[in-house]
């Protein structure tokens, strides 16, 4: 049995795409304090089968490339609030209350127990001082107090608090009398729970209200850590702090903690009170959104009383927290808790928190969640001019070692010089994509995965890694322990399978960036000179950039798409640009970057589409930029407008090949096909299950808005009975056809090859399929998807009108 | 399958799942037990299974390496075992060596590799749904 065996060095970037002349800085955590050998290298081609023409890279010489000493650099995964430490949180006698629903009172969805849990703390966990509102190991509300030195007393509910149920919680301690009240009251509307319970009965099975006499000489003991929600406090040093980007508010670095015992669910309108309220008064003060209308009695002996609708305006994206007392105690969401979802008295008359902000009022916190491994810097990079534009990794060997689990490679890409172009072709990488996709974890998690692609999964050492780190913040094919669906992925942490060499779970054999390299490397092979830039860049620039290039290429499945990249791409054709799409299932998703930091993106998986999971309901909107997620499509963009051909079916096993159409023998497109013969099958090779149609499928369809005047080239067949239909397409199913049928029997299991003139010389190629890409190579690049992809690309780059 | 008396309370059958599981044991009898009980018909699908482990591609003039009806069934059936103590395969050295793992069904955890090592994907493939089809007759009585 091999022991150990996993990945032993890993790392990630600040940047994703740069240009010469910027610098870009690289954390490497090395598992076991291993030192290693490091070499910038250009990657021209990422498979390793011995069926192709293997792997390909050329290493940079570089002042950078040496050795260096490496260093185990923990994740502190978990969203939370931070209100930085102050004497006046200090307090004696206090309340605190909140509105929570929590997530995995007692375990996750896996069944593991998830252990004790904060909701609201002042409390360091090692000296145990301070106080806090926690869910204790059984899942009970419990109320703590401590001094430090075994002085600690803890005051329980004593009853389990229930999965998805909103509940009214508070303690209040009077430190004259040492009157602890601890109350859990449910508070269930028919709609509160978007999902979960209703209907509660009996109540005395979760409802609790108990009073305690705290033993003499326990009180809440000052210390200096900061007040948090969702976790407590385990070092009040971490070494890490918060500034720039989406902390751009801060005036100077953050220090943040070490956290523990932290928290999945929601909280609502915390509130914390230096006095022990009634139970009245505490009815008042959860009952009130806003500050302002507080009773004045009440407004004086408040500490905090956090409002998260505060800073709702066009979207909710801030990770300011605002606190409406005259402390002005506001705090800092960290790690990126989840805003813009729905609160205790959501009534289901608004679907946006943008309609009805008060109704939105609560925040999202789970244990997995990463917005930045804030690891240190390991070494940093100049881009020399001489770094033609490209994709390129520094390569980490552990004691100079190539084997799987003493290597790692951490990818950027390079583009032309600022204000150049070096081609007149652009290759755009899906890199909005490889975040989605970002540490599904689906080899080890995922039940359905295996039914999906027909085998049992392959587990590299990336995977093992991987799972041993709980996912290194996840990624949008997963959900977080308490069930929800991960909506944010970070880049500012390793993403283990955006890697060379690496086999991916959704393909027999590879997937998104190492698949798109099949396409660089074929680029590379016949001489074609390309720019590289990435869905980051397009983003930001949009069709200005484009513009550039009189042929942008993209990817094997540039499937999250922000609107500003949609809009470029939809401009270009107009303004006379062409295009080759050679995938299927592109433009497909809702993504949003971060307003104030491109390296973050947030996809909500509304309730519709082929998806990883559903999202709550009421929960439709991006907190990001305040608008309708999931589907392009739902906002009236379905691909097939902006391509030609529209997702139909997908399998992600073995793939077939295509038949030429007549349109394909029509003069306006003969030349596509010069060299191939009239009934020869297309693409029966390749190295992405064996064929160039496959994985996932797209299909012309005029009244989804495939242009009328577009030529249908080609289409595939024999799809096998692992290939099924899209589920945004489902309405009634029925056997054998659309959508209840699988590839045997279903005529919309198919790729289509569509190809259409746009206004100003301008024109489109699709091809329909994921595994086009993973043919090129085939018989040393000599075949028919080679031959076809050199034909378009010479005829797009002759300038005047097409045939 | 033998069902298990179960008593009301906080652990009703509604909370484990009891009914979905039942129509699961309902469709091994109807549809499944036929041809695992019956030694030929088992091995004729173990044939089956050992020729296209994870099917193939589909090429000019043949129909796509399509599974029997009763061999998806159970392969789908077997794909569906909870993730934790679940067989997977582990590429140990790149095209050439793959072991059988355990996955610990959780996150966190790590994958247990044994020394059971094929020199191909397909084989380990196999290997594994012969160890699940194994557990499957167990539970039905039936001794492969």
């Amino acid at each position: 049995m091999k022991q150990n065996y996993m990945l032993r060095i890993t790392g990630y970037t600040d940047k994703c795409s740069v240009t010469p002349g910027e610098d870009i800085n690289f954390y490497v955590h090395s598992e076991f304090d291993e030192k290693y050998r490091m070499d910038i290298v250009r990657l021209i081609n990422g498979d390793t089968n011995p069926e192709g023409p293997g792997f390909k890279e050329k290493v940079v010489r570089n002042s950078v490339n040496g050795e260096y000493k490496g260093v185990n650099q923990p994740l502190m995964s978990g969203s939370y609030i931070l209100v930085p430490n102050d004497e006046k949180l200090d307090v004696d006698s206090l309340t605190v209350a909140a509105f929570i629903y929590p997530t995995t009172p007692i375990v996750d969805i896996e069944g593991a127990p998830v252990g004790e849990q904060a909701i609201l703390s002042k409390w360091d966990a090692k000296k145990k001082t301070g106080y806090g509102l926690f869910i204790n190991d059984s899942g009970e509300l419990e109320f703590r107090l401590g001094r430090g030195r075994g002085k600690l007393s803890t005051f329980s509910s004593k009853k389990p608090l229930l999965r998805k149920v909103w509940y009214k919680v508070y303690a209040s301690f009077d430190a004259e009398s040492g009157q602890v009240v601890v109350g859990q009251i449910p508070y269930l509307t028919a709609t509160n729970g978007g999902h979960g319970m209703s209907m509660l009965h009996p109540r005395e099975d979760t409802e609790s209200i108990r009073k305690y006499r705290a033993p003499p000489g326990i009180s809440a003991g000052k210390n200096k850590c900061p007040l948090l929600m969702a976790a407590s406090t385990l070092n009040t040093d971490s070494n890490r702090t918060l500034f720039g980007k989406h902390f751009n508010y801060l005036a100077e670095p953050l220090s943040i903690p070490e956290h523990t015992t932290k928290y999945n669910g929601k909280i609502e309108r915390p509130r914390l009170s230096n006095e022990a309220l009634s139970l009245d008064q505490i009815e008042i003060l959860l009952n009130n959104q806003k500050f302002e209308s507080l009773p004045t009695e009440l407004r004086a002996s408040l500490i905090g009383f956090w409002d998260f609708c505060e800073n709702i305006t066009v979207d909710a994206s801030s990770t300011k927290i605002t606190d409406c007392s005259p402390n002005n105690f506001h705090g800092v969401g960290v790690n990126l808790p989840v805003r813009g979802v729905i609160g205790h008295n959501w009534s289901s008359h608004f679907m946006s928190f943008k309609h009805g902000p008060q109704e939105y009022g609560a925040i999202h916190f789970h244990d997995e969640s990463v917005d930045d491994a804030r690891w240190t810097s390991s070494f940093k990079l100049k881009i020399s001019d001489k770094m033609e534009s490209g994709v390129y990794a520094a390569r980490l060997r552990v004691k100079g070692l190539s084997s799987p689990d003493h290597e790692d490679y951490i990818p950027f890409f390079v583009k032309p010089p600022a204000g150049t172009t070096t081609a007149r072709i652009a290759l755009v990488m899906s890199t909005h994509s490889y975040m989605a996709y970002a540490n599904d974890n689906l080899s080890v998690n995922s039940v359905i995965a295996e039914l999906l692609t027909g085998q049992v999964p392959l587990l590299q050492p990336e995977d093992l890694l991987l799972n041993q780190e709980r996912g290194y913040g996840l990624g949008t094919y997963t959900s977080y322990r308490d069930g929800w669906g991960v909506n944010i992925s970070s880049r500012l942490r390793p993403i283990l399978n955006m890697r060379p060499k690496y086999l991916h779970i959704l393909s027999p054999s590879i997937w998104q960036f190492n698949a798109d390299l099949h396409l660089v490397d074929w680029l590379h092979e016949l001489g074609y000179s390309v720019d590289i830039y990435t869905d980051e860049d397009v983003h930001r620039e949009g069709v200005s950039l484009l513009k550039k290039y009189p042929l942008v290429l993209t990817g094997h499945h540039p499937e999250y798409i922000s609107e500003e990249q949609m809009d470029a791409y939809h401009d270009y054709q107009l303004q006379g640009g062409r295009w080759m799409y050679l995938a299927a299932n592109g433009f497909y998703w809702v993504c949003v970057p971060h307003p104030d930091n491109p390296n973050i993106i947030e996809v909500r998986k509304g309730d519709n589409g082929t998806r990883a999971w559903t999202v709550t309901p009421g929960e439709y909107c991006n907190a990001f930029d305040g608008k309708h997620g999931g589907l392009w499509r739902v906002r009236g963009r379905v691909m097939s407008k902006l391509l030609g051909v529209t997702f139909t079916s997908f399998g992600l096993t073995y793939s077939s090949y295509y038949r030429r159409a007549p349109d394909s023998q029509l003069p306006e497109c003969k030349w596509i096909f010069k060299g191939i013969g009239k009934n020869e099958p297309i693409g029966n090779f390749g190295l992405v299950g064996g064929g160039a149609a496959g994985l996932e499928l797209d299909r012309y369809d005029l009244e989804l808005g495939t242009p009328h005047n577009a030529y249908l080239l080609a289409h595939s067949e024999g799809h096998n009975d692992i290939f099924v239909s899209v589920t945004e397409e489902s309405t009634f199913n029925a056997r054998g056809y659309i959508p209840g049928g699988t590839g045997e029997t279903n005529p919309w299991t198919r790729a289509d090859i569509v190809y259409y003139k746009t206004p100003n010389d301008g024109a489109v190629f699709s091809v329909g399929s994921m595994s086009w890409c993973g043919s090129l190579q085939h018989n040393n690049y000599d075949n028919n998807v080679s031959k076809i992809m050199q034909n378009i690309i010479d005829g797009f780059l002759k300038e005047g009108p097409l045939p | 399958m033998k069902k298990k008396a179960r008593s009301r309370g906080n652990n009703t059958a509604l909370r484990d799942n009891y009914s979905l599981q039942a129509v699961d044991d309902y469709n091994v009898r109807t549809y499944l037990l036929k041809h695992l009980k019956d030694k030929k018909s088992r091995e004729a699908l173990i044939a089956e299974h050992r020729e296209h482990p994870r099917g193939g591609p589909t090429l000019p003039g043949s129909p796509p390496p399509l599974q029997s009806a009763p061999l998806a069934q159970l392969v789908d059936m077997l794909r569906m075992v909870p993730q934790g103590g679940k067989h997977t395969i582990v590429e140990t050295i790149p095209w050439k060596e793959y072991s059988i793992g355990v996955l610990p069904g959780r996150r966190g955890g790590n994958v247990k590799i044994t020394r059971e090592i094929y020199s191909s994907r397909e084989d380990a493939e196999h290997a594994i749904f012969l160890k699940r089809l194994k557990a499957l007759c167990l539970k039905y009585d039936i001794k492969m």
